[in-house]
């Protein structure tokens, strides 16, 4: 048997064990072994692998903001600046049909610009924006599937821990790649606005028979005084990587030292509050982190196997040419979404892909984009859509199915398969502003 | 997700461990909090007063392996660790005899894993030590790497220990 043959039989064999339910980086970890033990024949040696990924796989400047970036997103809801940011949006679109789902949108939108990570977008509208939704007259099974749909916009805008993560991976300029999310994460959400509105006047029966919400409550002084806290941090967190006052790694740091001294200043966090939104980062620092060790290992593996460098040639030979290539890692990250989540699929298979892309002239920024949005929409697709899982456990209504959220996210996950095409399509949409 | 059990229906020992489990948690969170206000001040000595900290990317280096490894038990113990739920709940449905059984084994899986980490950590911590390896530039700044591997080998042994925890709640409920 080749190394070759071994890398694939461990690829083979991690997609089993994770479906069959072993922890993901445990199985990433066992196939790793294995594996290095089959190909180089010495356990010793695999073990010295596995040790060494877990000393400094994730010892880097890059992966220790990693905690910094999922704490601004806490402590940017635990403020309550997803609230506000829901008030504003939701009078803008006050008087449209469906004018409560699209505000929902916008206030994702906004408030994908505070923060770094999907789940506290995914967890924070589920709280707000779901129960006020369903008392107009939506389905609960839209209402939650919409949370799930724009919650994606939370990697997209920047700033984003997934570009981050692609940034390092690829080597490639983070701020580039934020400002490359910018203009697809902005259709996006005029994509999801429009599709509420058709849906909203086509399908009644799908989205449920949405009231009028009566006459604005808030004065425009109350709306503006919500407007500006949220303002401020925006134009902290991306005014400050383009001015050059800090780096987009720093950022995280950056905009959760601002939300914490808005959110205290303002009255509305507490030491207690801010002791919860620490623990709550931890468990999923450690989660993601350990993940990106389990990951790292697998991809040593993976590259003294071969296999990465096997599939290259076999790309070339093949003569598949850029599209066929594209089109079918698109359709492997869509399928790996439905198992795993965004960070173990871009940490398996960018390194895989590279190899193969960088020798067609592509433009490694552009990819960054496309990527993360075929990765986004595995996070809305069953049996493992994290974003669905999300909301679900956030929501803690037995009246409400993983079922109907997946269906309720379906029509969103197909306008985000669209995005993706206008975005293979046309580049510029993605590098036009650099 | 979690299925949270109350400590006193645990024998002493797991009750041991949950506590454990639960201070080297809050020592992570803490480390958390203190990257955030070191990158703080970074920014602020580099923008306003013109002088940097200097070590602040090795000190964030360093620390971030602690904060995962320090969490990850806590992690493991709220139920918060990536798995797909799809098949294992059928079968505990379907069979749950059959699903206890692979449950168990891949927790057996998961602590020789973690049990080959460990070991070999603990081989290389003494010549960190010995040898006064560190991070950094000399003359600038420098920082030891044993702390980090010493808190990798406890909270590895931890991890272990809490998928043992597992399979013997599994079995005496």
């Amino acid at each position: 048997m080749t190394a070759f043959d071994i890398g694939l039989i461990s690829l083979a064999a991690m997609c089993l064990a994770v479906s069959a339910g072993m922890f993901v980086p445990i199985a990433l970890m066992a196939c790793s072994f294995v594996g290095v033990w089959a190909i180089k024949g010495s356990p010793e040696l695999a073990s010295k692998l596995l040790a060494l990924a877990a000393n400094d796989a994730i010892s880097s400047y890059f992966f220790g903001v990693v905690p910094l970036f999922v704490l601004m997103g806490f402590v940017v809801s635990e403020a309550g600046f997803g609230r506000d940011a829901f008030d504003v949006a939701n009078a803008a679109f006050r008087r449209m049909r469906g004018g409560l789902a699209v505000g929902t949108v916008g206030a994702n939108a906004i408030f994908a610009a505070i923060t770094g990570i999907s789940i506290a977008s995914a967890a924070v509208f589920t709280k707000i924006a779901v129960p006020q939704m369903i008392r107009h007259g939506y389905t609960p099974r839209f209402a939650t599937g919409l949370v799930a749909g724009s919650s994606v916009l939370g990697m997209l805008i920047p700033p984003s821990l997934l570009l981050i993560l692609f940034g390092i991976l690829a080597e490639q300029s983070i701020g580039d790649l934020f400002i490359a999310g910018i203009v697809p994460g902005l259709l996006l959400a005029v994509f999801f606005s429009l599709g509420i509105v058709v849906m909203a006047t086509l399908f009644p029966g799908f989205v449920g028979q949405p009231q009028g919400q009566g006459e604005p409550r808030e004065t425009p002084a109350i709306l503006l005084a919500k407007a500006a806290p949220i303002t401020g941090l925006i134009i902290l967190v991306l005014g400050g990587i383009y001015a050059g006052v800090f780096t987009p790694v720093e950022a995280g740091a950056m905009g959760a030292i601002g939300a914490l001294g808005l959110g205290f200043a303002m009255g509305r966090l507490s030491l207690k509050s801010l002791w919860t939104v620490l623990v709550e980062t931890g468990l999923v620092t450690a989660t993601v982190c350990f993940l990106i060790i389990a990951a790292q290992m697998y991809s040593r593996m993976l590259a003294l196997s071969g296999v990465p460098a096997g599939l290259g040639s076999f790309a070339t030979e093949a003569e598949l040419g850029l599209w066929g290539i594209l089109l079918i890692y698109c359709a492997i990250v869509i399928a790996m979404g439905m198992i795993l989540d965004s960070s173990s699929i871009m940490l398996i298979l960018v390194p895989l892909m590279l190899p193969v892309i960088i020798p067609m002239q592509v433009d490694l920024v552009w990819f960054g984009i496309v990527t993360v949005l075929a990765v986004e929409i595995g996070l809305l697709t069953p049996p493992f859509g994290l974003s669905v899982y999300i909301i679900k456990a956030t929501l803690d209504d037995p009246n409400i199915s993983l079922g109907d959220i997946f269906r309720g996210a379906a029509p969103f996950a197909l306008i985000m398969v669209l995005v993706l095409a206008l975005v293979l399509i046309f580049p510029p949409l993605a590098t036009g502003l650099l | 997700m979690s299925q949270r059990e109350k400590p006193q229906q645990d024998v002493f020992p797991l009750r041991v461990l949950d506590y454990v489990t639960q201070a080297l948690n809050v020592a992570g969170s803490v480390l958390i909090l203190l990257l955030m206000v070191l990158v703080g001040l970074d920014v602020a000595g580099r923008n306003l007063l013109a002088s940097p900290i200097s070590g602040v990317p090795e000190l964030v280096t360093l620390s971030i392996v602690a904060i995962v490894f320090l969490q990850i038990p806590a992690a493991l113990r709220q139920g918060r660790m990536t798995r797909s739920e799809a098949f294992p709940s059928w079968l505990h449905r379907a069979a749950p005899g059959l699903g206890k059984t692979l449950a168990t084994l891949f927790d057996l899986v998961a602590m020789a894993l973690i049990w080959v980490i460990v070991r070999s950590t603990w081989s290389i911590l003494p010549r960190a030590w010995e040898r006064d390896e560190f991070i950094g530039a000399i003359g600038d700044f420098t920082a030891p790497v044993w702390p980090v591997k010493l808190i990798l080998v406890v909270c590895g042994s931890a991890l272990i220990l809490l998928f043992g925890a597992r399979i013997w709640r599994r079995f005496t409920r």
